[in-house]
């Protein structure tokens, strides 16, 4: 190795500075330890909590299947959280194809055009058999079933009973076995879930103050207590 | 000397392992280097990603830059910076790879969060183990290890569902998870080891052609050194060689000369002869009794003047005196005669001494300048320096001249040669008992256009052993001879730009020698 053959004033030298290399590596891994934690905590930080109601509200203008379970998913078109909720979903339907009615709920806020909703993620969930997109102009059925944050869902009953609420990820836009999935499986083959609600992860779907939010990021619906 | 080997092979050992790891940190430096470029190019596809995949968050029609976006900027920075500034500033040293190591497991981490966890994104784990691979350091590969390991432990211990997706997990998901990581290390691992086994094979094999090499070079600079030191000495022997050749030439030069002036001397000394007898046969003429006689007859005249006619006519000697004069008359002019032709050939001889002098001072003084002459003046010469010991030895010359041009040369070089020739080809006839001695002299002109001088004899003749040694300096078959004549004579027929040949059938066959001469001189060295 060089440094065997140098004089022994560069070997001092260059003893010194892998050491002061080293310590350089430590602070190096804590920054970065530091701002994955940050990061993870974000990731892991859901968004605001959904009331919706306990039956199937009669005002909504959204079809309930008398039949068999309703899903109705209520999505921002433009959250890149929610493309996970909406390739869970797809999971979802694979696995429970013919047994529940699903609804996908693309917000079409105040003042935008019709298109505006139509993003990509509208295009990816009405790919998927068995769910039916549609927009929601203003926000109205969100908040007619009480939905504050992207890719939150709610399963409703053949009889209109509230069975599930909650988000279908594990993490913001982090695909992959989540609870929301796994109960939302076991209801609709008519399983005993652990839970009837999840966190959701996902852009918020108002503007702070227009629905008692304040913060732009995407929020987890709290979990009721 | 039994240890020799062994210190060779320890040295082999030694240059071994240094190439060893000269190619180690070649390939360290190399790599280091290949993932400077990578997680550069890592970091800036991840900005690409978080920017074409989550560029804005929302809340409603409001929206702000997404969190991703300025983690893959600053977090993926981060990441990226201390390897990429080790790998350019300190190449090839351990902690470098190890913190390259650390960083593209986390470049991993940082990725697969980007991408939402994609699975397919979890390939770039095992993608980059098999890039740590090409470090040939099973040690990077623990490091890489190491860095999974903590991540899936300490966030399925703190945040299972950023990993397992999962709020709960069992520790048996994270030895899973692990087990395809080992499970992968496990063939690095062994890649490597075959792979280091390479190198220091390559090592061991390139250490033993350096040896080999440097014993060849070593061998050529010794072999150099004795080539050169022949060739010095080969240089100092040609010179010395040279040296004594024209020392020789100069000694073959001078007797050359010294035969000439032998043959010279030779004649001189035989007219001497001549000019001594006709001397001694003078003298004693003039020494006869006969004139003693002629005063004695005077006395007896004068004793008896006063009656002369009775002192004829009585006395018995007066009686006989006019006979006994007439008879001494007859004497004195018949020796008269003898003396006068005495010295008509005295005269003759100190005019051939003197000629031959003459011939000879003519040919000494001209050397070294070259004159046109005509090859049968110059045989013609050669014979008359030899003419009268050809002649007491009975030797018939035979003269058989064609037309030739005239030549170019130092005519006394072509004189002591044709001089040599002729004086062996006589020396040749010595033993010839019968009276057929003879010399033949040809002239003419070869095809090469050269004048042709041969000297031909019917005398002993050369056995073929000699013959081929016949111009050698210092071979003679004469008792008296010296062996420089011949030598000289084809040394000078060289300077000339000609040559010198002898031929002979045999003993007792008689010879030939052949003298070529060019008629435009040529410049050759001897």
């Amino acid at each position: 190795m060089p440094q065997n053959k140098d004089t022994n004033g560069t070997l001092r030298q260059s003893r010194r500075l892998p050491l002061a290399t080293a310590i350089g590596g430590l602070i190096w891994l804590a920054v970065i330890a530091t701002a994955t934690v940050l990061m993870l905590a974000h990731a892991g930080a859901p968004g605001e909590a959904s009331t919706p109601p306990a039956v199937w509200p009669a005002s909504s203008k959204v079809p309930h299947d008398q039949a068999r379970p309703t899903l109705v998913l209520f999505v921002h078109p433009r959250c890149p959280c929610s493309r996970a909720t909406i390739g869970e979903l797809a999971v979802l339907m694979a696995h429970a194809q013919g047994k529940v009615n699903v609804r996908a709920l693309f917000l079409r806020p105040a003042g935008t055009s019709t298109d505006w909703a139509e993003s990509d993620t509208w295009h990816q969930a009405a790919a998927i058999p068995g769910v039916a997109v549609q927009g929601d102009d203003a926000g109205t059925e969100a908040r007619r079933f009480g939905m504050k944050t992207s890719g939150d869902a709610a399963l409703y009953a053949a009889d209109g009973r509230l069975l599930f609420h909650g988000g279908l990820t594990i993490s913001r836009g982090h695909a992959g076995d989540n609870p929301g999935r796994d109960t939302l499986l076991a209801l609709l083959h008519n399983e005993p879930t652990p839970a009837t609600q999840t966190p959701v992860f996902g852009c918020a779907l108002f503007e702070p103050g227009t629905n008692g939010l304040a913060s732009t990021e995407c929020r987890k619906e709290r979990l009721q207590p | 000397m039994t240890n020799e080997p062994e210190a060779i092979s320890s040295a082999v050992q030694q240059r071994s392992t240094e190439l060893f790891h000269g190619h180690q940190d070649e390939i360290h430096r190399r790599t280091d280097r290949m993932f400077a470029y990578l997680m550069t190019v890592q970091w800036l596809a991840g900005i690409v990603a978080a920017v074409w995949i989550s560029p804005r968050t929302w809340a409603g029609a409001q929206s702000q830059i997404h969190w991703h976006v300025w983690a893959a900027i600053f977090i993926g920075g981060a990441i990226t910076g201390l390897p990429v500034a080790l790998a350019c500033l300190q190449p090839g040293r351990p902690l470098t790879r190890h913190v390259i190591g650390v960083g593209q497991m986390l470049t991993s981490a940082l990725l697969i969060h980007l991408t939402g966890g994609r699975i397919e994104t979890h390939f770039h784990v095992f993608g980059s183990l098999a890039f740590l691979a090409f470090y040939r350091d099973w040690r990077v590969l623990i490091s890489a290890t190491v860095v999974v390991a903590l991540d899936h432990v300490l966030r399925g211990a703190f945040w299972p569902q950023s990993v397992f997706g999962v709020l709960t997990s069992s520790p048996w998901r994270s030895i899973e998870h692990a087990g395809w990581v080992v499970f992968e290390d496990f063939f690095l691992l062994i890649s490597i080891s075959h792979g280091l086994r390479e190198l220091r094979g390559i090592a061991e094999r390139q250490a033993r052609l350096e040896a080999v090499n440097q014993e060849i070079e070593q061998r050529v600079e010794l072999r150099t050194a004795e080539l050169q030191k022949e060739i010095g000495e080969r240089k100092r022997s040609e010179a010395e060689r040279e040296r004594i050749h024209k020392q020789l030439l100069d000694v073959s030069r001078q007797a050359g000369m010294a035969e000439v002036a032998t043959s010279v001397l030779h004649n001189v000394g035989n007219v001497l002869n001549s000019v001594n007898v006709s001397c001694s046969l003078i003298a004693k003429a003039l020494r006869n009794p006969k004139w003693t006689h002629l005063a004695k007859s005077a006395e007896l005249i004068q004793a008896h003047s006063d009656r002369l006619p009775a002192f004829f006519a009585d006395d018995p000697k007066g009686k006989q005196l006019p006979a006994f004069l007439m008879k001494l008359t007859g004497h004195l002019a018949e020796e008269q005669e003898e003396v006068t032709e005495e010295l008509v050939s005295l005269q003759a001889n100190v005019d051939h001494i003197k000629e031959i002098v003459a011939m000879q001072q003519s040919y000494a003084r001209i050397s070294g300048v070259q004159e046109l002459v005509s090859a049968a003046d110059l045989v013609e010469d050669a014979l008359r320096m030899n003419s009268l010991a050809m002649e007491r030895h009975g030797v018939r010359v035979v003269r058989e001249y064609s037309d030739a041009p005239s030549i170019l040369v130092e005519k006394h070089k072509v004189l002591q040669i044709l001089v040599n020739l002729i004086r062996n080809a006589k020396h040749a006839l010595d033993d010839r008992t019968d009276d057929d001695k003879r010399v033949t002299l040809r002239v003419g002109l070869n095809g090469n256009n050269c004048v042709k001088i041969a000297v031909l004899d019917n005398g002993v003749g050369i056995p073929p052993e000699n013959l081929a040694r016949i111009f050698e300096h210092g071979f003679t078959t004469r008792k008296d001879g010296h062996g420089f004549g011949l030598h000289s004579a084809s040394l000078s027929a060289r300077e000339l730009g000609g040559n010198l040949t002898a031929h002979s059938d045999g003993s007792g066959l008689g010879a030939k020698f052949t003298l070529e001469l060019p008629v435009e001189p040529k410049t050759t060295s001897v």
